[in-house]
């Protein structure tokens, strides 16, 4: 039997991981657009900060030569065709597969693409994208930067900039940083003290309009609101779009089914796969580390055993890069909404028929992996929330135990 | 696979525990090493609550979901031991392990395992070096009082489970008089602390 990955990210580096320890003897092929070792994406960003590259190869430099794998790194898939069972590189090869493993995540959304061709201006979603930054603040001697979009993306890029010792601007339409994953007031917040914290200059209900440049070269933006910001470095991070194309024929994300197959020979995972919520049932892209591990081995325990399902994803979210100030979310912010601050520590539960519907957990992760195990367990815990969410010393669930009240 | 076993109603909250996990994990294994110095790790914490005091640190869970969450390869297991480490080389201290985790048992700190400069990932590491070689960790081996036993955990489970339904069922077994007394005694000063003397 031979496998072909479309991907090299980490669903398909879990995938293939998993099909040598179960002992898949046969071939594999692994085709990516970028030519590295498969590496982590949540740890790319601490290589712009300034600490060595060897520690994004999450599976090891050697992934490659360790599991037996035939690497045609720099070719992206361009086409599947799941009649003939080939898929279609960039350099016009063609490579037969008896089971196909699409993972081929998603790309930065630009606004404007062609402010690419202007020297000083990135998107910050790979590893080619960080090694092109880096370069860039080296040679050019870099002191600021505007970071243009704060979801998640934005503001993990903004404060690897300033871990690196940049002055960071960062622009965001929203009414707040964090939109996706908070609610209106925590993500007020969080903006907040994340702009105390951090001395960024984050303006708000904004975006970028313009861009200004020398022979090439940026040199400004200039803001919907009329402001203009001097800078030699501008990063794009105002979405992503799943790269289902090849596969789908549009760029919507492709929809599999409990065995992570969108075709009897096709299995998905990762942030080009529509999933149901492992809560709601509710499809979407629900794109984070653990849920494309689970995703990768459900597929590989389905195509060595013939059994195995996927349960579900889950949207939980944290975002601590840098600062001691963690974001945490999960679920849907909808229902009877409990909410707990104090100083720099904000907690919000929202409760549908006495059980977790999700939560907001921000500047400390305590009691966050109490309420991710009740919000996944789907138990009732309406009696003692309150109490749990609200002890100043992080000891809820002891006192509620003992029958204690908050000290 | 053995595992630290905590008797709640036995700890007296005397900390040798955290004491003896700080010199284990500084560099310079002394306690005058250990005190003082921001770096310094302690990996089990008691949590006073009223009389009451619990000796919390990582559970070693298996399936664990901490290893789950890791996306920087810092997280593993030890094969030998069952026991959750942490890679301070790979750790990017983002918290994905600490999201998850029910019992609040990790923790963030630039410790002297720290190659970079900034924090990173901490918590109980079973203290590998010593209970391969046949040791108990060093919390349990400082622990005066009984609390923390490091034991087989299927065994010890069953064993507790069965012992507990005799204590409730017949009285029989339970806390040792002298640690019973010294329970009394703190329930009444706290009380007394609460301004409700009884």
């Amino acid at each position: 039997m031979k496998i072909v990955t479309a991907g090299t990210g980490m669903a398909a580096a879990e995938f293939v991981e998993q099909l040598r320890l179960e002992g898949f003897d046969g071939e594999i092929v692994m085709y990516g657009d970028e030519d590295y070792p498969p590496y982590s994406p949540c740890v790319i960003p601490f290589f712009l900060a300034g600490e060595p590259l060897d520690t994004v190869f999450w599976k090891g430099k050697d992934f490659y030569e360790k599991y037996r794998v035939t690497a045609r790194l720099g070719e992206p898939v361009m086409e599947v065709d799941p009649e003939r069972r080939i898929i279609h590189a960039a350099d016009g090869k063609s490579e037969s597969y008896d089971h196909l493993f699409f993972a081929t995540g998603s790309h930065s959304r630009y606004p404007r693409p062609e402010w690419l061709a202007t020297h000083g201006v990135f998107g910050f979603k790979n590893l080619t994208d960080m090694v092109a930054i880096d370069r860039y603040i080296t040679e050019q001697h870099v002191t600021s930067a505007v970071v243009f979009g704060g979801g998640f993306i934005g503001v993990d890029a903004a404060l690897a900039l300033k871990a690196r010792g940049l002055h960071v601007s960062l622009v965001h339409r929203n009414t707040r940083l964090l939109s996706q994953m908070t609610d209106e007031e925590g993500g007020q917040f969080a903006t907040g003290r994340l702009a105390e914290k951090t001395g960024m200059d984050i303006r708000l209900l904004t975006t970028v309009e313009k861009i200004s440049h020398t022979n090439g070269q940026l040199t400004s933006v200039r803001l919907s609101n009329g402001q203009e910001i001097t800078t030699p470095l501008l990063i794009l991070s105002v979405g992503v779009t799943p790269n289902s194309a090849p596969l789908w024929g549009d760029d919507q994300g492709v929809i599999v089914n409990e065995q992570m197959l969108a075709d009897p020979c096709i299995y998905t995972a990762g942030d080009v796969a529509v999933t149901r919520h492992a809560v709601n049932g509710e499809p979407g892209i629900y794109a984070n580390y653990p849920n494309a591990m689970r995703q990768a081995r459900s597929a590989a325990r389905h195509l060595l055993h013939g059994d195995g399902s996927y349960g579900g994803s889950y949207n939980t979210t944290v975002l601590r890069k840098h600062i001691d100030f963690p974001v945490i979310s999960a679920g849907s912010f909808t229902g009877e909404a409990v909410t707990w601050q104090r100083d720099n520590v904000w907690r919000r539960v929202y409760l549908v028929d006495g059980m977790i519907n999700g939560y907001i957990v921000i500047g400390d992760a305590r009691i966050s992996g109490y309420l991710y195990q009740h919000y996944l367990a789907r138990t009732r815990v309406d009696g003692i929330i309150r109490k749990i969410i609200s002890a100043p010393r992080h000891d809820g669930y002891y006192r509620e135990m003992l029958g204690f009240a908050s000290s | 696979m053995k595992r630290i076993f905590v008797d709640y109603k036995k700890c007296l909250a005397c900390k040798a525990c955290e004491t003896a996990c700080a010199v284990r994990h500084h560099p310079s294994g002394t306690l005058v090493g250990s005190l003082g110095d921001r770096k310094t790790e302690i990996n089990v914490h008691v949590l006073g609550i009223e009389h009451e005091a619990f000796p919390l640190a990582c559970r070693h869970c298996d399936p664990a979901d901490c290893l789950n969450a890791c996306p920087s390869g810092a997280l593993g297991r030890d094969s030998e031991t069952g026991a959750i480490f942490i890679d301070p080389t790979r750790c990017k201290a983002c918290a994905m392990c600490a999201m998850v985790c029910s019992f609040d048992a990790i923790s963030f700190k630039a410790t002297h395992r720290a190659p970079f400069g900034r924090d990173v990932a901490h918590k109980c590491d079973l203290c590998i070096e010593r209970t391969k070689s046949g040791g108990s960790p060093a919390c349990v081996e400082a622990c005066h009082s009984g609390a923390l036993v490091y034991a087989e955990y299927d065994a010890t489970r069953n064993s507790r489970a069965a012992k507990t339904l005799r204590t409730y069922l017949l009285g029989e077994g339970g806390v040792p008089p002298l640690v019973e007394l010294y329970r009394e005694l703190r329930r009444k000063e706290f009380a007394r602390r609460r301004g409700s003397e009884e």
